[in-house]
């Protein structure tokens, strides 16, 4: 079983980081061809890839695209989510690092298609090292004449600016991140029905698209071979590849990029195995819930992991041998959400800290077997009363790691130890 | 107004129709549905809003084929918006748990000092808890310790452990007040409020922050542990402070005002207040109020009675006419009384005494009553009601510091601009509090004293720029003011004012229909008031807004009942309605009503009777609620004058500078122990109320020592009540035929106008 | 009345004069690049998380109260809105810090491969605990969320770099070569947050520009 590569086609081209090598392999090809094509065809390929949004919540990124108004009356904005800050992801840092005109020129495609002369790609603070390639490349394709004023001579002006984070996790969330270009605390906006959708009010009020690095980098391809070509890969509704952040408790972690609906236990195969004993994996990101080992016969698209009880997510796949102790390492994870909650609605601000509270109290030897469902119950009052998806993203894990691992936290709170610890060989 | 588009929703089964787009948390109210809330708040933009998430309810809309599809998260009715069709359940068990899980988390690491905390018993922490919270809290961890107490102000404490980021007061401040002096600090649950480093909160509108805490987090210094809202009772008054007129609620103890809050009038204050009113109105409970009649003897005062007080006063009055002539009696106030007593005032002078030496103002300008504006507007001094200033296209501010002069106009204004988008031209010699909460204003910077050459320099573009409504001024008017202007070229102008070019032109080009001006104190006194008005009533002619609703010029006033004590005639050239005493036909209706004689010359204005008295011409000088010795804008000629005059006569609540000249010192009630009417700079006629009774029963109130003393002058004036007054007054000045008790709405009336044209 | 609730243990609070401008530390530099990043948005209110990395670098790693004021004022914003701002994000210091940051990672998959050993061994190393500063002001030892990278986990954040599949004794190799090195300081990484903003035509005018200056000057003195 081998990769299916189309984002990562050429990554291993030495030098496809700059224009020239890039431009040899086919680069801002697909670019002449869009400003060839009328935006609706544009938009009406994307369509027919079928392509979802790769960011987390996997909503078709055609109608998006096409929700933003036809005209010009206000200012259309494009906003590339690379604030990539899900735990256990690390793909949009690999596809800018290594792939930087890739992403750039999907961004330039999406900004024709939906009428926008502006973008910003919003890089998370500690990402210096992908924002320095995305800066050289972005001035290469100034230099080019890719971005800029009158295109290639097609009349179609676009500029392209890179906007910093400063560490925030939550400044992932799109409203959020609209918050923090527009030079606010990183908090979440109204969102339909309170509010219109950003397409129509995003930035500035004005109509915006708010992409996801490996979704917009997915543009090229699908303008070059056509939606139809990209649609024949995957499954009927989770078309395309994904690429899958490896890591934990294998021996070759790292970015693999498969075909949608690929079997979870080949992709364990492709980063080289399990080191140990397969306790469970965790295939979207922290956010999502966990998979225990016996449920890993599942294939990797949206619906089957839907099924499966948990969710594709971001693609941050985490990988844990019987070495972790799960109420550690859950402990961890409400720790983690409860640093990054912007504290603007009431459950997540103070639910998020109750729950950390509790674990440490049980951690330290102090739990009470009603805590269990006081948890379970804390993560009831958190899921879905919140602004964003942070409040819901902070119950889904520990909820799915009560259910299916409720004894390791019986056992820790009867013996005040790790249940994994005595089977001597806690890690975490 | 276009009329809004009705949609049909449905709440808990009941359908009803209400405005498209209106927030179901205030549908809900329509049919009586209670939704607990805390952030929400209807006058804050809801773009920060929904953060407490206690407004929860459960929500789908009607599908054609009749059934319903629901949401599937519940949604916060305070930002949801009604539209066709939407449904909406309040109270179903899963809300009821939603309600019971945020106040167990809003509680957790709140402190529970209910019973030392200010807002205990008026708290809607307390009471949704009571209503829709836990019965017991299953939290057992330590809760967060932050300091208690803080002091952000002189008017302000915060107690961080309290609030729970429902954000209302750091939205108010950023905006309503504009000054964002409050913001949140950290993220998460170290999230804290807080001022910029600790610095005093120094915000003119703090107060109402007080207000807006649904917790005791924000509280007021002055009535800390003062008393419990169940043990105060309220009265309806209205804010003596400036003249804006602010609704306010008096909350007090038997005889004792506790606090002062807002109370709402969408016309004037909306519902807020500034610190100044708010806070201020300690002096009415003050130890130091008078408690009975002083008259000095050899050199000192002692208390007297009523009787020897209006005896002594009344001798002296005869004395002075019967030796020297009507003439050398004078009176000066009226600013601060109600317009009752301010109408019996004027009619005490001209009638028990017979001279017409009568005036309110202490301000440079003494030029006769609003003279220039009615003559060529139609309008005393301000053409625009308050809530006008909404929809004005252009504000013209124009040497005025609108947050310290004017609060409540100036959030008008920035309402104005912060909501409706309104463009914002400030001219000022200096940097003014007000220019720094607009987001880059036009700003005028010009040289102090230049204010006449900038307005003229305007004129000129403006008729330069063709797009003057020429048609607004008398073609002979236009011409010589053509000729007159085309001295002042931009080059020129620039060079006087020293404000650039450009930026004149900028401003230029923002005249237009829909400018409103709004001026205060700089432009009321300046030297060359008439021209300088003058040339703005031509900028509002030429603009198009000679009577607009969102357009026109406004010369706003320093004192509450500035505007009634001219209405009323407190002025030596003016009977009350602006009637010219000298207007023989005008003057006779009076004699008519008042059945007598009245003097047909102009009296002496402020400025004339000091001086008459400095040089010991003024043989009785009446002062009524004025400290002039100190806020006269000479002091030292009032002080002169105090000294020399023959007799005189202090009315007033406390021992004022003024008072220790006077041979006889009348204590009179404040506005909280009596009742009638003001009339605020837009001239709209207010009601407050009786609160409680004065300090003493020596204390009394104006209208009844004026009236009494015209007894002792063998003139009596019969009143009964300040009510029965306001109808004589209406019979003297039709305007305020409509302000009788009975009929004066809760918001009050703007007078009419128009029947001043009828007098002309 | 309990002791808690007295106000007299506070001093009174400093009050600030808003009408009275801040004192202005930015350089030429500084404040060119700012004006060049105000015109990538539609209004310069926005170019605030930007300007509060240009203050972190001028003000030499972190932002002390003069920075936030200096910020405000160059961006027409309240001094509270900007310290809400810059204290809402975890990359902004607002505390002195040494030269250099170690921020490690000991997210979900550093935990479980060795982030807490390492950030354990630091703390050895360098004889002081996560959240402090060596004596000598050269380190800073920080816990941090996931660093994403977790393919390379344990990861650690070094000024404008990321260190991975860190162990003792590759930690201890980087500390010598951090010492004796101006590489990846606080300060740097500030720097290139910034100029990750500028457009290669914007530094180059800026450049321009400071050259003339400079130009200028020297013609003044000589
Ligand atoms: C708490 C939270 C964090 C998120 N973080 C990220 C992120 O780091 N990167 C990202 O692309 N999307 C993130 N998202 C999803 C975005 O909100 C948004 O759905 C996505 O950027 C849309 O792009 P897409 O349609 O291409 O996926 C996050 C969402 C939530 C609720
Ligand atoms: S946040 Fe809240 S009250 Fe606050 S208002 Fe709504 S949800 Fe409603
Ligand atoms: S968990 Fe450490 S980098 Fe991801």
């Amino acid at each position: 079983m081998a990769e299916l590569k189309v984002l990562f086609k050429d990554i291993d081209v030495p030098g496809i980081e700059r224009l020239e090598v890039y431009e040899q392999h086919g680069g801002y090809s697909a670019l002449r061809k869009a400003l060839g094509m009328t935006r609706q065809q544009v938009i009406d390929e994307v369509k027919a890839s079928g392509l979802r949004g790769r960011g987390g919540a996997g909503f078709p990124a055609w109608i998006k695209w096409n929700g933003i108004p036809k005209d010009e009356s206000q200012p259309h904005y494009v906003q590339c989510n690379a604030d990539e800050g899900e735990p256990g992801t690390f793909k949009d840092r690999e596809l800018m690092l290594r792939h930087p005109h890739q992403l750039i020129e999907g961004i330039i495609i999406a900004g024709y298609a939906i009428l926008s002369k502006v973008g910003y790609i919003y890089i998370r603070g500690e990402y210096t090292e992908p924002a320095r390639v995305m800066r050289r490349a972005i001035d290469e394709a100034y230099r080019a004449g890719y971005l800029g004023k009158n295109i290639l001579g097609s009349g179609v002006d676009f500029d392209l600016y890179i906007h910093m984070g400063a560490g925030s996790y939550e400044c992932g969330e799109e409203s959020a991140m609209m918050s923090s270009i527009m030079g606010e605390r990183g908090q979440p906006r109204l969102k339909f029905p309170h509010a219109p959708l950003p397409t129509i009010a995003g930035l500035w009020n004005c109509p915006t698209l708010i992409n996801n690095v490996e979704t917009l980098s997915c543009v090229p391809a699908i303008i070059r071979n056509g939606g139809a070509w990209y649609a024949s890969m995957g499954t009927e509704k989770s078309t395309g590849t994904k690429i899958f952040s490896v890591s934990g408790h294998v021996n070759k972690p790292g970015n693999y990029e498969v075909e949608m609906g690929t079997p979870l236990m080949e992709l364990l195969e492709l980063a080289g195995g399990v080191k140990g004993k397969l306790k469970a994996v965790i295939p979207g990101g922290s956010s999502v819930p966990i998979l225990p080992a016996e449920k890993c016969d599942v294939n990797l698209d949206y619906e089957s992991l839907q099924s499966a009880g948990t969710m594709l997510g971001s693609g941050g796949f985490m990988v844990l041998n019987d070495t972790v102790c799960i109420v550690k390492f859950m402990r961890r994870t409400a720790a983690f959400y409860a640093h990054e909650s912007c504290g603007k609605c009431t459950p997540c601000r103070e639910g998020t800290r109750w729950m950390v509270k509790i674990f440490d109290r049980i951690l330290a030897g102090g739990g009470r077997m009603e805590d269990i469902d006081l948890l379970l119950d804390i993560c009831d009052q958190i899921d879905g009363r919140s602004y964003c998806g942070l409040g819901d993203a902070a119950a889904w894990p520990i909820r799915a790691s009560i259910q299916h691992y409720r004894h390791e936290y019986e056992y820790y709170i009867k013996h005040g130890r790790s249940m994994v610890e005595v089977e001597g060989k806690a890690v975490a | 107004m276009a009329q809004e588009e009705l949609v049909t929703i449905e709440i808990n089964g009941i359908e009803l129709q209400v405005p498209k787009g209106e927030m179901i948390i205030e549908s809900a109210k329509r049919i009586g549905v209670d939704i607990p809330f805390f952030c929400y708040h209807p006058r804050l933009g809801k773009g920060q809003a929904a953060n407490c998430r206690m407004c929860l309810v459960e929500a789908g809309t009607k599908q054609p084929d009749g059934s319903v599809r629901m949401m599937p998260k519940p949604q916060t009715s305070c930002t949801l918006p009604a539209s066709q069709g939407l449904v909406v359940f309040t109270d179903t068990v899963a809300i009821q748990k939603a309600r019971r899980g945020i106040l167990e988390f809003l509680l957790i690491n709140h402190p529970l000092d209910c019973p030392i905390c200010d807002r205990g018993g008026e708290c809607p922490l307390q009471n949704n808890t009571l209503f829709y919270g836990p019965a017991v809290s299953r939290f057992i961890e330590e809760k967060r310790h932050l300091p208690k107490a803080f002091p952000l102000s002189d008017y302000v404490v915060l107690d961080r452990e309290r609030c729970i980021h429902c954000a209302r007061c750091t939205r108010f401040s950023q905006e309503i007040s504009g000054d964002a002096q409050l913001e949140f600090l950290k993220r998460g649950a170290d999230m804290m409020v807080s001022t910029f480093q600790d610095t005093e909160f120094t915000s003119r509108f703090s107060g109402n922050t007080i207000e807006l805490c649904p917790v005791g987090a924000l509280t007021s210094r002055a009535y800390r542990f003062r008393a419990r809202p169940w043990d105060m009772k309220s009265q309806k008054s209205i804010c003596t402070r400036c003249s804006n007129g602010c609704n306010i609620w008096l909350d007090y103890r038997p005889n004792r005002l506790v606090r002062v809050l807002g109370r709402e009038n969408e016309a004037v204050n909306e519902e807020w207040t500034c610190d100044r009113g708010k806070f201020g109105h300690e002096y009415i409970s003050s130890d130091r109020r008078l408690l009975s009649p002083l008259i000095r003897r050899d050199g000192k005062f002692v208390t007297a009675s009523w009787v020897e007080a209006y005896h002594l006063i009344a001798s002296h009055l005869r004395q002075a006419v019967a030796e020297h002539g009507a003439q050398s009696v004078g009176a000066i106030g009226g600013a601060h009384l109600s317009n009752e007593e301010a109408y019996l005032l004027q009619k005490l002078m001209r009638v028990a005494v017979g001279t017409n030496n009568i005036d309110h103002r202490l301000e440079r300008n003494q030029v006769a009553g609003g003279d220039t504006l009615l003559a060529r507007l139609g309008v005393p001094f301000t053409q625009n009601a308050i809530a006008d200033i909404e929809r004005a296209k252009t504000l013209f501010i124009l040497g005025a510091d609108l947050v310290d002069e004017q609060p409540i106009v100036f959030l008008r204004a920035r309402k104005a601009w912060f909501r409706f988008g309104a463009n914002v031209i400030i001219a000022h010699p200096e940097v003014t509090e007000t220019e720094l909460r607009f987001d880059e204003p036009v700003i005028l910077r010009y040289r102090e004293g230049t204010e006449k050459t900038l307005i003229h320099g305007l004129l000129y573009l403006v008729l330069q720029s063709g797009k003057a409504v020429t048609s607004a001024l008398p073609s002979e008017e236009l011409q010589s003011l053509q000729a007159s202007l085309s001295a002042y070229t931009p080059s020129r102008v620039s060079q006087e004012t020293g404000v650039a070019e450009s930026v004149l032109r900028e401003t230029a080009d923002l005249l237009g229909e829909g400018t409103l001006v709004l001026c205060a104190g700089r432009v009321r006194n300046h030297p060359e008031y008439a021209e300088l008005v003058g040339a703005l009533v031509n900028l509002t002619l030429l603009t198009g807004n000679g009577a607009r609703e969102n357009g026109g010029l406004n010369i706003l006033l320093p004192e509450v009942n500035s505007h009634g004590a001219a209405d009323m005639g407190v002025l030596p050239d003016m009977l009350p309605g602006y009637v010219r005493v000298s207007d023989t036909t005008a003057r006779q209706r009076m004699e008519k009503l008042w059945e007598t004689a009245l003097p047909a010359e102009p009296g002496l204005n402020t400025q004339a009777m000091l001086e008459s008295a400095a040089e010991g011409h003024l043989q009785v000088l009446y002062v009524v609620g004025e400290d002039i010795a100190h806020k006269y804008h000479d002091p030292d000629l009032a002080r002169r004058a105090l000294e020399n005059a023959g007799f005189v006569v202090v009315q007033d609540l406390f021992l004022t500078e003024t008072a220790q000249y006077a041979d006889v010192v009348l204590p009179a009630a404040s506005v909280a122990e009596k009742e009638g009417t003001f009339t605020n700079t837009e001239r709209r006629v207010q009601r407050f109320w009786k609160a409680f009774n004065a300090p003493s029963p020596e204390v009394k109130p104006d209208l009844n020592i004026f009236a009494e003393l015209a007894v002792y002058l063998g003139k009596p004036l019969p009143v009964f009540s300040a009510e029965q007054l306001m109808e004589e007054i209406g019979q003297a000045f039709p305007a305020y035929a409509h302000c009788c008790y009975d009929q004066l709405p809760p918001e009050g009336v703007r007078w009419q106008t128009t029947s001043l044209g009828e007098e002309e | 009345m309990s002791e808690a609730i007295r106000l007299s243990e506070y001093p009174r609070l400093r009050r600030l004069d808003e009408k009275q401008p801040p004192e202005l530390r930015f350089s030429e530099r500084a404040v060119q690049e700012l004006e060049h990043i105000k015109r990538h948005y539609p209004n310069k209110r926005a170019a605030l998380l930007p300007a509060l990395w240009i203050a972190q670098r001028e003000y030499g790693g972190y932002l002390p109260p003069e920075a936030l004021m200096e910020v405000a004022y160059r961006l027409g914003t309240s001094y509270a809105v900007v310290e809400g701002v810059a204290t809402f994000y975890t990359m902004y210091n607002k505390r002195p810090v040494g030269r250099v940051m170690l921020e490690v990672c000991t997210n979900l998959t550093c935990s479980i491969c060795g982030g807490y050993e390492i950030l354990r061994h630091l703390e050895e190393k360098l004889g002081i605990k996560v959240g402090e500063t060596t004596p000598d002001g050269q380190f800073t030892l920080v816990e941090v969320e996931c660093l994403n990278d977790c393919g390379n986990a344990p990861v650690m954040q070094v000024g404008n770099r990321y260190f991975g599949r860190l162990t003792p004794e590759k930690v201890d190799a980087l500390l010598e070569e951090l010492k004796n090195s101006d590489a990846h300081t606080v300060v740097q990484l500030a720097d290139t947050i910034v100029q990750c903003h500028l457009m290669e035509s914007e530094r180059q005018d800026i450049e321009r520009a400071l050259a003339k200056a400079q130009a200028m000057n020297e013609e003044q003195d000589g």
